[in-house]
């Protein structure tokens, strides 16, 4: 077990925000967490981080333990061996978390000699190769470029070179292809799902749009106003979901999507 | 108003502007002397029963003065700062809305305009123009225009290029009734903070000029021609130039006042739900 | 065949001034009939917003010609084209309702903008749309997402069109918000026989809205025919990519090998300038 969450709650004043979340996620297994804007899958993946926005905190009750370790122990010197470390995250706005003035190689090269500890050198060869493997054509020109330069998803495939450069257990990716047009936002889930099968990286994938997490993951928990309404394995859980709002996510995707089209065929034969 | 009256500041302008604007209307009848009438027993004479704050170099009563000199002075910083209102507000929002060669030449006149020392220019206007007061705060108007443009623009900006105004324009929205309905209440707050703000400066500007004998010629009182003489008698009457800059200081003051209060109250928008609401409550 | 309601032929838009100018429309041509609907796909850059602003003459067409209803828009100028928008035959909708409408307007005074005797018609045109007519006196900030989203059909509504262009109506709203809005739309354009032009870049949000599809990439339409064709049976390999990429709930879908290969087609293609062609696949 990499990582076991249990009674998860994050609270503001007097009002609760979250609460009885539970995950578990092992080695090279991939869990998403399905939901829409209020309903608590943002702040639980922050607090698995430990990076509440000031003026919440996380209630007594909750644990939060990753490979043995009680993360909620942890003090800030204790954190850096683990968040960016051990557990990397790629977030939904890339241009934002880069700064515009440096090249993009230079902050990855930057992030690898800081965690990694790898010399100057080193470390710019290994962002090049980084950058390949994240799919970028003509990775060392990739290198030299300014965020401003590139699309969105050539940007959030540099965050996830960042988030993996230190060889993480686990990945969170929380409304990462969002932002993205459809065929970009599928290659970079294939690149998530070819990094988890190539380096049994763990993946916790958010999502607001269950299809996006159907596609990359085994297990689904669906989330609502603060609280898990449903979860399990992905197939089960699209073929016969048992909460009402889960049913009126894949209702919209059956009545509107492309789906419906599939669906006909398949009944006429 | 409501909301400019929410806090301490604002009420203190009001209440100074309330007085200066009365001031202004009805000072000159109010002066218990000629304004104008020297006497010569009198000259430079400390308050007393019959001239309660003294006469000037002249023998003339300051109080009289003072009152019948308030009108000119208003008048002459309101028509200052409606020249530049008029001179700024119209080219910035047409310099938003039509279109790239209008945009490029307002901007470069207002830059000149910026450029221009303040006083120098004045005098300049007016020798050009002979020395009156409708020429001198015409060239006071001119030299505020550009912070009316500069307010007024950076308003009209954001709104001209809105998808709201896309919209209005796609149902057939003529640009007249684009300005009315969507830029117009959006750069009304900005411009009303810079109309208090620079009227505080364009009395201060009619103060220093009328001080040079710019705008208004001696025997006119005004605050501040008062205030460029008792200066000169400053030490046979050391407490006179004291009356005419407080009352400058205190418009001026009470100007920058009700500019921070508009600027800092509340928004627009909670604060127009509020007036629906009372509306609604009391009809 | 009767003239359909709106005729794109051979339009091609270019955008940007001097050295920065692109062609971003290369001769397209697409019908929409009246009461069909039709979808335009395409993802960042394919033009598929400049299509539809020029259409409702936002943008000019560099060659080509578009007809809607039997006017001819291309050559529409100034007041003959406020005309044409004001006879609301064209309406508009777009992505999000918090930027298309004023936020200091009401709502109802943004539905009834321009509308004689706007009353009572903007209660019916609320009412139509499934919102309590009560909302008019709100501001788009007070009401939620996807009723602000049907204020901005009631606004198109009121006007009566024959042709509505909505570019990614639902994007903006939370999913459960997304099928009441497309329900709304179905429903509105089939009772009135109303054309619908949907744009976006999701297929998997459009399918079952559209009678017929048209795939836009890089400024030309790459395939076009029936949803059902479409969807079902791709032949381009952009369509099929598109198709393929679509996140679904259905299991069903493309392998990660076969994208890939897709991937690589089309960029060996699009690196070598179309030295290998693709074609189009068009009825």
């Amino acid at each position: 077990m990499l990582l076991r969450v249990r009674d998860l709650s994050v609270h503001t004043g007097d009002t609760t925000l979250v609460s009885g979340v539970d995950l578990r996620l092992d080695r090279g297994a991939t869990l998403g967490v399905v939901g829409e804007s209020g309903s608590g899958k943002s702040l639980t993946c922050r607090s698995i981080l430990g990076i509440l926005p000031p003026g919440l905190r996380n209630g007594d009750g909750t644990v939060v333990e990753f490979d043995g370790t009680d993360l909620r122990g942890l003090d800030e010197r204790g954190w850096r061996e683990y968040r960016g470390t051990r557990i990397g995250a790629v977030f939904q706005d890339p241009a934002s978390y880069l700064n515009p003035s440096i090249g993009v190689g230079a902050q990855l090269a930057e992030v690898l000699r800081v965690r990694v500890g790898l010399g100057r050198r080193a470390a710019r060869d290994r962002a090049v190769e980084l950058l390949a493997d994240m799919g970028l054509r003509d990775p060392a020109r990739v290198y030299r470029q300014y965020p401003f330069e590139l699309s969105g998803g050539m940007l959030q495939r540099v965050l996830i070179a960042v988030a993996i450069s230190a060889e993480p257990d686990l990945l969170i990716a929380d409304e990462a292809t969002t932002a993205l047009d459809v065929t970009v936002q599928a290659e970079v889930l294939d690149l998530l799902a070819d990094l988890r099968d190539r380096t049994g990286l763990a993946l916790l994938l958010v999502s607001h749009d269950l299809a996006v997490v159907a596609q990359v993951c085994d297990e689904v928990i669906v989330m609502r106003d603060g609280a898990v309404v449903e979860r399990g394995r992905a197939g089960d859980v699209l073929a016969a979901p048992s909460h009402p709002y889960t049913r009126s996510l894949i209702d919209a995707h059956t009545r509107y999507g492309i789906e419906k089209f599939r669906l006909e065929e398949a009944q006429r034969g | 108003m409501r909301r400019v009256l929410a806090g301490r500041v604002g009420v203190v302008s009001v209440a100074v502007l309330a007085v200066i604007a009365l001031l202004a209307a009805f000072g000159p009848l109010l002066a218990p002397h000629d304004p104008l009438l020297q006497d010569p027993r009198a000259i430079l004479a400390g308050p007393s029963a019959q001239h309660w704050l003294g006469t000037d170099n002249l023998g003339r009563d300051v109080l009289s003065r003072l009152l019948a000199g308030s009108t000119l002075s208003l008048v002459a910083g309101v028509e200052a700062v409606a020249v530049g209102l008029v001179l700024g507000v119209v080219p910035a929002l047409l310099s938003v809305h039509l279109g790239r060669v209008v945009e490029w030449v307002s901007l470069r006149v207002m830059e000149t305009f910026v450029t221009l020392p303040f006083l120098v220019f004045a005098v300049a206007m007016t020798a050009l123009l002979g020395n009156g007061l409708q020429q001198a705060m015409l060239a006071v108007g001119i030299l505020i225009a550009p912070g009316f443009y500069r307010v007024t623009r950076a308003a009209a900006l954001p709104v001209a290029t809105a998808q709201y105004v896309e919209a209005a324009v796609l149902a057939g929205a003529s640009p007249w009734t684009v300005l009315r309905r969507h830029v117009w209440p959006k750069v009304v707050p900005a411009v009303a903070v810079s109309t208090a703000s620079l009227l505080g400066a364009s009395l201060v500007i009619v103060s220093s000029l009328t001080f040079l004998g710019i705008g208004i010629t001696p025997p006119t009182p005004t605050w501040g021609g008062m205030l460029a003489t008792d200066l000169q008698y400053l030490y046979q009457r050391p407490f006179g130039p004291f009356v005419p800059a407080a009352l400058i200081v205190a418009t001026v003051g009470a100007c920058n006042g009700l500019a921070d209060a508009l600027r800092d109250g509340p928004s627009r928008r909670p604060a127009r739900r509020k007036v629906v609401a009372d509306v609604a409550a009391s009809t | 065949m009767a003239e359909p309601l709106l005729e794109v032929a051979g339009l091609a838009v270019a955008l940007g001034r001097g050295r920065g100018r692109r062609e971003i429309l290369h001769g397209v041509d697409l019908t929409v009939g009246a009461g069909e609907s039709v979808g335009l796909i395409g993802e960042t850059g394919s033009g598929k917003s400049t299509l539809a602003r020029t259409v409702v003459g936002l943008h000019r067409a560099a060659r080509g010609r578009i007809r809607v209803a039997g006017t001819e828009v291309t050559s529409l100028r100034g007041r003959r084209l406020r005309a044409f928008r004001r006879s609301g035959v064209v309406q508009y909708v777009f992505q999000d309702p918090l930027r298309s409408l004023d936020p200091d307007l009401t709502v109802g005074e943004s539905v009834g903008f321009g509308i004689p005797d706007a009353g009572s018609r903007v209660a019916d045109a609320l009412r139509l749309v499934g919102l309590d007519p009560a909302l008019a006196s709100r501001l788009p900030g007070e009401v939620s997402g996807g009723q602000r989203q049907r204020a901005a059909i009631a606004r198109a509504m009121i006007a009566g069109p024959r042709l509505l262009i909505c570019d990614e109506p639902v994007s903006a709203l939370d999913a459960a918000t997304r099928v009441q809005v497309l329900d709304l739309l179905v429903a509105l354009c089939s009772e009135n026989g109303i054309g619908l032009l949907y744009i976006s870049h999701d297929l998997g949000s459009v399918a079952g809205v559209t009678d017929r599809l048209a795939v836009l990439h890089h400024g030309d339409v790459v395939e076009a025919g029936t949803t059902e064709q479409v969807v079902a049976a791709p032949r381009h390999p952009y369509t099929r990519l598109l198709i393929g990429s679509a996140p679904t709930v259905d299991g069903g879908g493309m392998s990660r090998t076969e994208r890939a290969e897709l991937r690589a087609l089309l960029s060996a293609s699009s690196s070598t300038g179309g030295s290998v062609p693709l074609g189009k696949v068009v009825p």
